[in-house]
């Protein structure tokens, strides 16, 4: 496919697959940043406290940048976010797991596991043959950079202590099958591939990722619950969030975060307007 | 040196950490310090609700963002404290956790509700910004400098506050009544942000002798009466008939009956010892013990890793 800055040019069922891939990047970071938000005043020193706060801005900033994409594209913030149905959501459910109290291993090794995924999937678009979704890669790679480097120098100094590492393995233990959803296929798959939308594909990912990540916490003397011998689909969890099936805290979460929207009534106040509704 | 040569080179910025001080300009600059460092993590605490509870995308970035900034705050105030050689960080942040640290009246009630946020975000803040300009001229240089970069912050949370403010203002009928009862339950408390009258706080000659506070209680409530009330009404918010305020044409400026106020609530909580403060106070100490262990265990490993990973 030639390279595109005009999405008119694309057929309706290649539309359909930018959009499903935009909206698991946006809803990704969306969700993502939405739970490192409950880290802050509660991260276990200011300086961590601050440099969580930074991620998740990060977090946020890149969910409005696909979000932007996406009205680029016909949709209104508000169908976007405030007023979509929750299983409209495309995010993995790594992202949507609620945090226990004082567990700070959660975000050091969720935002590990995710960035690292995150850092392969950004590089596979990076010559995506569509501008919207080539162009903000560079910015939003090199703010990922930091996290990654940020998660890696957090889970060496935790692991250097047994208690610590104890609480990292647990994490992991907890996580290594929700983060294989990261690269679960959605329903346009067939069309993204097709339209070389990816230089790698999401099952080539997965295995650049294994190969990170696996060594990498091995290295730290913690185990992952996932040996040479074992297919590595048998670890994923029930409901895997690509297909708009989430775990119960999604819908939760949802609720909550759009509370004031709905108490604002500001949905019934925009259609009182006229202003454009799905 | 002693407190008469400190009296007589009380000039802004004059004393660093470099100079010998005398233990009485010590301890009530750290009092000081403490107190505002303790506000800033306290208000943190309060807003942080509402990073959820941004109705738009913007919001919940500025929001974040705003809680960030406080923290960053709090930062910067307790080194310029710890610098003064009385208290560690670790100390005040304990003092913080056990209910022996003081902080701002106003953060001390509950806020639940998206239109009670321009109260803190534009009026508490907004006499914060009062305090805090007089405080860049503060006798002690580490405060007066920490001064420069958090006003420079407030100024932006102040225009966020506004836009919020404005937002509801404009908005439907329903959300300025909303707005109108939020103002109406927070303003009392906004105008004993400044405290007593200046013949009641214990404080304050000394303070002012030594140059740690260059504007008078007094002085900063009428500052930001006259720039705060015009505010208030250009945004059609009313001004509640109690406590009773009224423009004085030979004063030049807004008169508040002061004994309108609840002064046994104010000083109940100066003394922490008004309930929903000191679920605040509760809340921020569970929250720091269940972390206890990351920090026991940054303690044990004092890696090289250990810098990066502070993000400092």
């Amino acid at each position: 496919m030639a390279a595109t800055d005009d999405v008119a040019d694309l057929a309706p069922d290649e539309r359909a697959a930018l959009e499903a891939l935009l909206f698991r990047m946006a809803d990704d970071e969306f969700v993502l940043a939405e739970r490192y938000t409950e880290w802050q005043v509660r991260a276990p020193t200011l300086e961590s406290d601050l440099a969580l706060a930074n991620i998740a801005q990060d977090e946020l900033g890149h969910a409005r940048l696909w979000y932007d994409a996406l009205q680029g594209l016909g949709y209104s913030e508000p169908e976007l976010v405030w007023e979509r149905n929750p299983a409209d959501f495309r995010h993995s459910i790594l992202v949507e797991l609620p945090f226990t109290g004082g567990d700070w291993a959660d975000p050091i090794v969720r935002s590990y596991l995710y960035d690292e995924a995150e850092h392969l999937r950004l590089q596979a678009l990076e010559d995506a043959p569509v501008r919207a979704l080539a162009d903000p890669i560079g910015k939003v790679q090199r703010e990922e950079e930091y996290h990654r480097e940020h998660a890696q120098s957090w889970l060496e100094r935790l692991c250097d202590d047994a208690e610590g590492r104890e609480a990292v393995e647990a994490a992991v233990g907890r996580l290594f099958g929700p983060a294989l959803t990261l690269f679960v296929p959605g329903e346009h798959e067939a069309t993204v591939e097709r339209m070389g939308l990816r230089s790698e594909s999401l099952a080539d990912q997965r295995e650049q990722w294994l190969d990170v990540v696996v060594p990498f916490l091995g290295s730290l003397g913690v185990e992952v619950p996932f040996g040479p011998e074992e297919d590595v689909d048998d670890l994923l969890p029930e409901r895997v969030g690509r297909d708009g099936n989430h775990t119960d805290d999604w819908p939760a979460l949802h609720e909550e975060l759009t509370r004031t929207y709905r108490e604002l009534g500001r949905s019934d106040a925009r259609r009182l307007r006229g202003e454009r509704r799905e | 040196m002693d407190l008469a040569t400190v009296e007589s080179r009380a000039e802004p910025r004059a004393f660093s950490p470099k100079h010998d001080l005398p233990e009485e300009y010590r301890t009530g600059a750290t009092r000081m310090l403490q107190f505002h460092a303790n506000s800033e993590i306290m208000g943190a605490y309060l807003e942080k609700p509402f990073i959820r509870q941004s109705p738009s995308l913007d919001r919940k970035l500025a929001f974040s963002a705003k809680v960030q900034d406080e923290i960053g705050h709090g930062q910067l105030l307790y080194r310029a404290a710890e610098a003064l050689g009385v208290k560690t960080r670790e100390q005040m942040l304990d003092e913080l956790a056990n209910g022996e640290g003081k902080f701002l009246n106003c953060f001390h009630y509950e806020m639940t509700d998206w239109w009670e946020t321009p109260m803190i975000a534009f009026f508490v803040d907004g006499a914060a910004m009062k305090r805090q300009a007089t405080l860049k001229n503060s006798s002690w240089e580490p405060y007066a400098h920490a001064m420069d970069k958090i006003c420079f912050e407030e100024g932006f949370h102040i225009k966020h506050g506004e836009d919020v403010l404005r937002e509801l203002a404009t908005g439907s009928k329903r959300e300025q009544k909303l707005l109108q009862e939020a103002f109406e339950e927070w303003w009392p408390r906004i105008l004993q942000f400044f405290g007593p009258t200046d013949d009641q706080s214990t404080h304050h000659d000394f303070m002012a002798k030594v140059g740690l506070k260059t504007a008078s209680n007094d002085e900063l409530r009428q500052a930001f009466l006259n720039s705060y009330v015009p505010k208030a009404e250009k945004y059609g918010l009313e001004i509640p008939d109690e406590p009773r305020i009224h423009y004085d044409e030979d004063a030049g400026g807004y008169v508040l009956e002061e004994d309108d106020l609840d002064w046994e609530e104010f000083f109940a909580i100066t003394k922490n010892d008004y309930e929903p403060g000191l679920n605040q106070i509760d809340t921020r100490a569970a929250a720091q013990e269940a972390v206890e262990w990351v920090r026991t265990s940054l303690d044990a490993s004092d890696s090289p890793a250990a810098a990066a990973a502070g993000g400092d």
